[in-house]
């Protein structure tokens, strides 16, 4: 196997507008299937048109595909758990979007049945690919701001996805579907690099809400969270730029030392545009390319994934864990 | 309009660097006596203003002033505005208002009951950069909802400087921690519910005085608003890097205001090394700010206008600073 030959399956997450150009291009894949089975089905056509591949209307079909390799599966969050299975279970290796399922129950079970039928299984989390966070763990690791203390990320802020122009994401504001709103949907990359960047954490105080635009779900959460060793970390993520903010994504962080402190001003490399609104292009976005290579090589060489599913289930459980302190208005332990 | 009689106690930094050059520039106001316990202060103060030097309190007191100005360190703010209060004077003090809530509701009841006026120096309502921000939220329908105020420095002062003794400044989380749990109940227009805070000592500063040196506040606020606050005297910002201080992000309903420290009026300067002169003696605001506060205040004082900022104000801001500080002791939610 030269090239991991790759499916996707579900159109529903609008990050599949990324996966999709990434997996065709990348050397080490080949996208070969898409399926859609409802919601965005018009843009997995056109995908399936364009990068030549097939198309099904029916998940299973796909996943029963003796030509797919490894799927990458961007649907709804309450899908991720039987797709993921059924994946696994025709032999598949499973990129799968985040969360990595709705619960830390069912996340586990994922875990052992990767392992049990000898795929790999992997949920993407974007930051810790960016050239500033990579260059900001070396210098922490290299002891150039002394002991980490704290640390302030926004990571990330964005808009509603609802909002996004030709793509049907109203699945996002039905909790039954989504697991919750903004914060389920933008802080687990936030956490997955403060696990990278910081270490264990111990205890979690968190408020999220739906505070900005009135959605069933919630749209931005402030969680503190204590790591062992007595650091920090303040993180905001979620929905609440205005529809004028530019699109893309705003990612910052303040990481504070003994004695310096590093300022990532943006963790993705881009410039302004404005015209009758205003956008944000990025000229690269490595961390999509990484992360795509990364499952290819870990696939094709067999060796374990970039990053391991026990940390996505540990990402979960903290998610978990600041909504549940969010209701409760107080700490709750890890 | 007549002219009002003022008297300064405490001719030290918050003196020199803003009191004394906002009130040159007021009319209708004429200081007429500065106390300092070390003399030099009082007689250099005295001799700003062509007024007479005191290094004592009563005598001072005896004197003919209608206002006194209390500019001295925290911890004597209540002995202080309570004796000039008694002696029938209205006071102008410094924030924080006091160390803790027991201590500022003396004050507050003595003026009620004399029917005089006690105003709080919260500067931050006097700028003309918060000032806007609150004028065209409310011109504009903007409700704010989420906000995260950081009023972040390295405190310039050795460790035995009085603002590193928690007895007498107490500490970072009252000290800069008023202005901006006031800062945000303004903006969010908003009481306070619970609390929950975590305090840090990172310099050694912090640690030989056993008092935080960063600290970080979540408030919950009635209406489901939420306050985060961030203040800190250990970030290691040079202190040439003079404008890097205030971060304002606030989420509505119709919009989000940004503040940035890089969006300060600044030149940075590039010379082997890099720096960005402050903008004004002081790191936190401009100098106008405190014209218009004691201009505000003298107003007050007369009768002419009604406190932008009251008192209570003020004492809301030490209550919901000395629930969190219990809060990051306990490691506990603090409530209301």
């Amino acid at each position: 196997m030269e090239r991991v030959k790759f499916g996707i399956v579900s159109y529903a997450h609008p990050h599949v507008m990324r996966y999709a150009p990434a997996i065709a291009k990348n050397e080490k894949t080949e996208l070969v299937a898409i399926a859609s089975e409802d919601v965005n089905r018009d843009l997995a056509i056109a995908d399936a048109k364009k990068y030549g591949a097939k198309f099904y209307c029916d998940y299973s079909e796909l996943l029963q595909d003796g030509d797919v390799d490894a799927v990458y599966i961007a649907s709804e969050s309450f899908k991720h758990f039987e797709l993921a299975v059924e994946a696994m279970e025709n032999g598949k290796h499973v990129l799968l979007e985040k969360p990595i399922a709705m619960n830390t129950r069912d996340a586990s079970e994922l875990i052992r049945i990767a392992s049990r039928e000898g795929v790999k299984l992997m949920v993407p989390f974007n930051p810790r690919f960016t050239q500033p966070l990579k260059k900001a763990y070396e210098m922490i690791r290299d002891g150039e701001i002394g002991k980490l203390v704290y640390v302030t990320a926004i990571s990330e802020n964005v808009k509603p996805p609802i909002y996004i122009r030709g793509f049907n994401a109203e699945w996002f504001l039905d909790p039954a579907k989504s697991g919750g709103g903004g914060f389920m949907d933008t802080a687990p990359h936030g956490i997955d690099s403060l696990l990278w960047l910081v270490g264990e954490p111990r205890r979690i105080y968190a408020d999220i809400g739906a505070k900005v635009y009135g959605l069933p779900v919630d749209d931005i959460g402030t969680a503190m969270i204590e790591f062992n060793d007595g650091i920090v970390a303040l993180l905001t993520a979620g929905w609440g730029n205005p529809k004028g903010y530019p699109w893309g994504l705003e990612v910052k962080y303040h990481l504070v030392g003994e004695n310096g402190f590093l300022d990532v001003r943006t963790a993705y490399p881009d410039f302004e545009v404005y015209g009758e609104g205003a956008e944000r292009v990025y000229w690269e976005r490595p961390d999509v390319d990484s992360i795509v290579q990364g499952f290819a090589e870990a696939v094709l060489e067999d060796h374990p994934v970039p990053i391991s599913p026990n940390l996505a289930l540990k990402n979960l459980e903290i998610v978990l864990t600041a909504y549940e302190s969010s209701r409760k208005k107080e700490w709750v332990n890890l | 309009m007549s002219t009002l009689k003022v008297g300064v106690v405490g001719c030290g930094n918050i003196f020199k660097l803003a009191h004394s050059k906002a009130l040159k520039k007021l009319e209708n106001v004429e200081v007429t006596a500065c106390m300092d316990v070390i003399p030099e202060r009082a007689e250099e103060g005295a001799e700003l203003f062509n007024a007479r030097a005191f290094t004592s309190f009563d005598e001072f007191l005896d004197t003919d002033i209608d206002v006194v100005e209390v500019l001295t360190p925290t911890f004597t703010h209540p002995e202080l505005a309570i004796k000039a209060l008694k002696a029938g004077r209205h006071v102008i003090v410094e924030k924080p208002l006091a160390l803790n809530t027991e201590d500022g509701e003396k004050m507050i009841r003595e003026a009620e009951r004399r029917g005089l006026m006690l105003l709080v120096g919260h500067v931050r309502r006097f700028d003309k950069r918060w000032v806007t921000m609150k004028n065209l939220m409310m011109k504009r329908n903007f409700v704010p909802t989420w906000m995260k105020k950081s009023e972040v420095q390295r405190l310039p002062f050795p460790a035995d400087y009085w603002y590193w003794d928690e007895s007498k400044s107490g500490g970072v989380a009252l000290d800069l921690g008023v202005h901006v749990v006031d800062h945000v109940r303004w903006f969010l227009n908003a009481e306070p519910l619970s609390v929950t805070a975590h305090g840090l000592s990172i310099r050694e500063e912090a640690k030989v005085n056993n008092t935080y040196d960063h600290f970080v506040m979540m408030i919950e606020f009635d209406g489901g608003k939420t306050g985060v606050v961030e203040v800190s005297w250990a970030y290691p910002y040079p202190s040439r890097y003079g404008v890097f201080y205030h971060h304002v992000d606030v989420f509505g309903r119709n919009g989000r205001i940004r503040y940035v420290p890089m969006d300060t009026p600044m030149v940075g300067v590039v010379k082997g090394d890099f720096e960005v002169p402050r903008f004004s003696p002081l790191l936190s605001t401009y100098p106008e700010a405190f014209v218009e506060e004691l201009r505000h205040f003298f107003a007050c004082i007369e009768g002419l206008e009604e406190p932008r900022v009251t008192a209570h104000d003020a004492l809301i801001a030490v209550e919901i600073v000395e629930k969190a500080v219990k809060s990051a002791r306990t490691g506990r939610t603090e409530r209301w």
